[in-house]
C-alpha cells in the first residue's frame, strides 16, 4: 500500500479525510500494536465511489482509496461515517442500529475502533460531591 | 407465581414461561423469548379445540431443554383425559418445539391446534423499567412462515415462525386442522428463529449469530465438559452433588462473543446477566482456574478486545479501562443506555492483570501472557493515570454519567454500600480499600510478569517499588486504630469511612495487609460481629446500617467468602479459612448445592437454616463459582513453579476428599486431603 496516497489530501477541511490521513500520517499508532488487519470502508450514497482502505500490520499502518482483500469490509453512508470519525457516534451503538454493515470479521473491526475518538466535551472528570449532598439526594439530614 | 416459571438457555437465549410450556408476559410477569437483550416473543400459547392446556409434569432434561407434558382442560378436572400433548422445547437461536398429540381413544380425534404467537420486542432493559416503546410493529406472512417485525429507524428485530407440517398461518399464529387416528399420533415441529436482519421483505431471517447449533453437538459439549474436568470424591456426599451442580450450572452460564464465537466465557447470572461483565467474569474465572482455565483465557482475550482506548464521559470509558457490562438491545443501540460497553467500574482493571498473572502460574501459557503485554500494560498505566481522581495515589471512583452511570463502583454496587460507622454516606471520589488491594496485588503480579515474560527488568523494578509504596502509605491511612481493621473507604477529604466490612477479607487476599496487622483483621472476620456461623457477612453486626437482609450491608456472599478464605490462607490462617470452608459448604448444602447470590446474615444460632435473599438471577456465576475457590482454599493448592502444592487444611466433618486429574502446567495431578480442623473449636487469640 502506497504511503502518503491519502494524506495528500489531508489539507481538506473534511473531517473523514482529516481523521484517514490522521491514521496514515504517524504510520503507526501504538494502540494496533500486536495485531494486524485490514480494514476497508465503502461510502454509500456518494456519487463518486468513495473508499478508504486501512491495512495495519502490527501497528504499522496505511492508508489509501484503492480497494483491495479485506479481513472486514464496512458499508456506511457518509454522515454516519463523519459521526463516527469525530466521536459523535458510538461504533458498537451504530452497528446495533443497523447504520452500517460489516461484512467479514467482526474481531477486525472491533480491533479498529479502538482508534476512533471519544465523543466531543468528554473531559474525564467532574466536579466533586460533598457527603452532604449525597445525603440530601437521599432525603437524609 | 415465580415458582412455576421454568428458564431454558443457551449463550444470550434464553426461554421463560409458564409450567404449561406457555408465555403470556406482562409487566409483573417477565416471561418470553429473549435474545441478544431483546424479548422476541412476549405470547405463545398453546390451545386444543380452543381450550387451554394443563401441565402434568415437567422435566428439565438439560440446561438447554425441557419436556412439558400436557392434557387438554383447565383447573384439577380433565375435560378430556383422552388426549395427551408433549411439548419439547429446546433453545439454540431461538427455540425449536417438537409438539406431539397422543390420542388414547379407540375414536379418530378431529382437532383444532393453535399457537399464539406475538412479541413487543421489549430491551431487557425496558422490561425492568416498564418504558414505552418508539418504534413499530408488523406481522406478515413469508413462504408459510409468520413473521413478527419490530422496526424503529434502522433498528429492525424479527422473529421467524415455521412448523414442519402445513398450517394456516395469521398475523396473530399458525393453526393446524388434524385428525389423529385411534390410538395414533401427530406431530410437528415449531421453528422460532430471531433475527436482526434488515431486508425487506426477505424469504429468510438474518441470523445474529452463525448456523444453530444442532442438539446432539449441545449434548456431546456438556458431556464432553463434564468429562473434562476434574473428578472429585469425598466421605461428606453432599460435596461430590455440590461440585456436579457447580460444574452443570457453569456450563450453562458459558457465553460466546460474537467475535470469538468458538470460545466461551463465564456471563454473570441466569437469565437477566447473559452477558459480559469484567468483574463478575473475571472473579468467576479466578474461581474456576484450577477446574476449568480455558474460562480465564476467553475472559481475559474478550475483555483486552473491548479495553477502553478514549475518553468517554457518557460510558466512563478511559483509556485501559476494563469495561464493566456490554449489552445488545434497543436502548443500548440508541445510546439511551451506555451499555456498548460500559466501562463504570474501578476493580475489574487492576484484577485483570491479577487473573492474568494467576492464569499464568496455573497453565504455563507464557504465549497468552505476550499476546496481551499491550492490554496489560494499558491496563496497569490505567491506575496511576486515570484512576487517581483524587491526586493522592490511591484508586477512587466517580462516575462522570451522572443520568445512567453506577455511583458506587465496586462490587458492593447498591447505594447505602459505603457508609460510616453513624450511617452517614460519604461524598464522591471514593477510594474503597478492596480497590487499594487489587492495584497492589495488579502491580506486584505486573511486575512478575514483566519480569519473567516480557522481559522488562526496568518496568518491574518500577511496579514494585510502587507496589511497596502503596502497601506502606495504605497500612497508615485507612487502618482504623481504635478498632483494629481497615476503613471501606477514604472520602473525599480523605478522611476513613470507618465502618467494620467484609471487605478486609479481599485485603488479605490481595497481600496488602502487614504482617503485624493479619492477626487483628482475621480476628474480626471470624468474630461475632463479621461472621454469622454461616459465612462472613458483609457489614459487621453493630454498624448503623447493618441489616442482615441488606443487600451489601449485612447479608452473607458466598463469593466475598471464598476470596476471604483465599486470603486467610494467603496470611497462614489455615483452619480459619476451614471455618469459612465448613460455612459456605453446609449453606450449600441446604440450597442443594446451587448457592444463591446472597443469604441473611442471621446468626446460625437463631435460624438453623441460612435464609435466601430474594434475587431474580440463579444461577449467579460467582455464586456457582464459589464452591470451586473454597475447595482450592481448602485443599491448600498452589502452583509453585511447574509443580502443584497440597497443603490441606479442611474440616473434620468432609472426611476423606480426592480431586483427580487437576490440569495446568504440570498435565494432570491429584491432590488429596483429610478433614483434621474442628471449626466449632477454631479460635483466634
Amino acid at each position: 500500500m502506497a504511503k502518503g496516497s491519502a494524506g495528500s489530501v489531508a489539507a481538506a477541511a473534511d473531517p473523514i479525510t482529516q481523521f484517514f490521513a490522521s491514521l496514515d500520517e504517524p504510520g503507526h499508532l501504538a494502540t494496533f500494536e500486536g495485531d494486524s488487519a485490514e480494514v476497508e470502508f465503502d461510502v454509500l450514497g456518494v456519487k463518486k465511489a468513495e473508499r478508504w482502505h486501512v491495512s495495519i500490520t502490527n501497528g504499522d499502518v496505511a492508508v489509501s482509496n484503492r480497494g483491495g482483500p479485506a479481513d472486514a469490509t464496512v458499508r456506511i453512508d457518509r454522515q454516519h461515517l463523519e459521526a463516527l470519525v469525530t466521536g459523535r457516534l458510538n461504533a458498537q451503538a451504530a452497528f446495533l442500529r443497523g447504520l452500517f454493515t460489516c461484512e467479514g470479521s467482526v474481531s477486525a473491526l472491533m480491533m479498529f475502533q479502538r482508534c476512533l475518538p471519544g465523543p466531543p466535551g468528554s473531559t474525564g472528570r467532574v466536579a466533586p460531591i460533598s457527603s452532604k449532598t449525597v445525603m440530601a439526594q437521599r432525603g437524609m439530614r | 407465581m415465580s415458582g412455576e416459571l421454568v428458564q431454558i438457555l443457551e449463550g444470550n437465549t434464553f426461554v421463560v414461561s409458564d409450567d404449561r410450556g406457555d408465555i403470556e408476559s406482562s409487566l409483573s410477569d417477565p416471561t418470553g423469548l429473549f435474545s441478544f437483550d431483546t424479548r422476541f416473543l412476549s405470547r405463545w400459547v398453546l390451545t386444543v379445540n380452543g381450550q387451554r392446556l394443563t401441565a402434568l409434569s415437567t422435566d428439565d432434561l438439560q440446561y438447554f431443554q425441557t419436556r412439558f407434558f400436557l392434557v387438554p382442560g383447565g383447573g384439577s378436572v380433565y375435560v378430556d383425559s383422552r388426549l395427551t400433548v408433549i411439548r419439547e422445547r429446546e433453545v439454540a437461536d431461538g427455540f425449536r418445539e417438537e409438539l406431539r398429540v397422543l390420542n388414547h381413544d379407540n375414536q379418530p380425534a378431529d382437532l383444532q391446534i393453535r399457537i399464539d404467537a406475538a412479541s413487543d420486542f421489549a430491551d431487557l432493559f425496558e422490561v425492568k423499567d416498564a418504558l414505552k416503546k418508539k418504534g413499530h410493529y408488523r406481522a406478515r406472512m413469508a413462504d408459510r412462515q409468520l413473521v413478527l417485525e419490530y422496526q424503529r429507524e434502522t433498528y429492525v428485530r424479527e422473529t421467524w415462525i415455521s412448523s414442519s407440517s402445513p398450517s394456516d398461518v395469521d398475523d396473530g399464529g399458525l393453526s393446524f386442522s388434524i385428525t389423529v387416528p385411534p390410538h395414533g399420533e401427530w406431530k410437528t415441529t415449531l421453528d422460532v428463529v430471531v433475527s436482526g436482519g434488515h431486508a425487506e421483505g426477505a424469504d429468510r431471517p438474518t441470523r445474529i449469530r452463525g448456523q444453530r447449533r444442532v442438539r446432539r453437538n449441545m449434548e456431546r459439549g456438556l458431556e464432553k465438559w463434564l468429562r473434562q474436568a476434574p473428578r472429585l470424591e469425598c466421605d461428606w456426599e453432599p460435596l461430590e452433588h455440590i461440585y456436579q451442580r457447580c460444574l452443570t450450572d457453569l456450563a450453562a452460564l458459558r457465553f460466546s462473543t460474537l467475535s470469538l464465537p468458538n470460545r466461551s466465557l463465564p456471563a454473570a447470572g441466569l437469565p437477566w446477566f447473559m452477558t459480559i461483565f469484567g468483574r463478575d467474569s473475571i472473579f468467576t474465572s479466578l474461581q474456576a482456574l484450577p477446574f476449568t482455565p480455558e474460562l480465564a483465557a476467553t475472559t481475559l482475550l474478550a475483555l483486552a478486545e473491548r479495553q477502553g482506548t478514549r475518553i468517554d464521559d457518557f460510558r466512563d470509558e478511559d483509556p485501559g479501562r476494563i469495561l464493566h457490562e456490554m449489552r445488545y438491545g434497543e436502548l443500548t443501540a440508541f445510546e439511551e443506555r451506555p451499555h456498548s460497553p460500559y466501562y463504570g467500574n474501578a476493580d475489574a482493571t487492576p484484577l485483570y492483570v491479577v487473573l492474568l498473572d494467576e492464569y499464568e502460574r496455573w497453565t504455563g501459557d507464557s504465549k497468552l501472557v505476550r499476546d496481551l503485554e499491550h492490554a496489560a500494560r494499558a491496563a496497569l498505566n490505567w491506575i496511576d493515570e486515570y484512576a487517581d481522581l483524587q491526586d493522592n495515589g490511591y484508586v477512587s471512583y466517580q462516575r462522570r454519567n451522572s443520568e445512567t452511570g453506577l455511583e458506587n463502583q465496586c462490587w458492593k454496587d447498591s447505594w447505602d454500600s459505603i457508609s460510616y460507622r453513624n450511617g452517614d454516606l460519604p461524598g464522591f471520589p471514593r477510594a474503597t480499600c478492596e480497590l487499594q488491594g487489587y492495584a497492589y496485588d495488579a502491580k506486584m503480579r505486573g511486575a512478575r510478569l514483566a519480569r519473567m515474560v516480557w522481559r522488562d527488568p526496568a518496568f518491574a523494578d518500577r511496579l514494585e517499588k510502587e507496589a511497596a509504596d502503596l502497601k506502606r502509605r495504605f497500612n497508615r491511612d485507612f487502618w482504623v486504630e481504635d478498632g483494629e481493621y481497615f476503613a471501606i473507604a477514604l472520602d473525599g477529604d480523605g478522611r476513613q469511612v470507618d465502618s467494620l466490612t467484609s471487605n478486609n477479607g479481599h485485603l488479605l487476599w490481595s497481600g496488602i495487609v502487614d504482617k503485624s496487622k493479619a492477626r487483628a483483621v482475621a480476628r474480626h472476620l471470624l468474630g461475632p460481629r463479621l461472621f454469622s456461623g454461616w459465612g462472613v457477612r458483609t457489614m459487621a453486626e453493630g454498624e448503623a446500617r447493618y441489616n442482615p437482609i441488606g443487600y451489601h450491608v449485612g447479608t452473607v456472599w458466598p463469593f466475598d467468602n471464598s476470596f476471604i478464605a483465599w486470603g486467610l490462607r494467603r496470611y497462614g490462617f489455615k483452619d480459619e479459612a476451614a471455618c469459612v470452608v465448613a460455612g459456605i459448604m453446609e449453606a450449600a448444602e441446604v440450597f442443594k448445592g446451587r448457592l444463591p447470590e446472597a443469604f441473611g446474615g442471621y446468626p446460625r444460632k437463631t435460624t438453623r437454616y441460612p435464609v435466601r435473599y430474594p434475587t431474580a438471577c440463579s444461577p449467579q456465576a460467582w455464586s456457582t463459582g464459589a464452591p470451586l475457590l473454597l475447595l482450592r482454599a481448602g485443599l491448600g493448592l498452589e502452583p509453585q513453579g511447574d509443580n502443584l502444592v497440597v497443603d490441606p487444611a479442611l474440616p473434620k466433618r468432609l472426611g476423606n476428599l480426592e480431586v483427580l486429574d487437576l490440569p495446568g502446567r504440570w498435565k494432570r495431578m491429584d491432590a488429596f486431603g483429610r478433614g483434621r480442623v474442628d471449626t466449632d473449636r477454631v479460635t483466634l487469640r
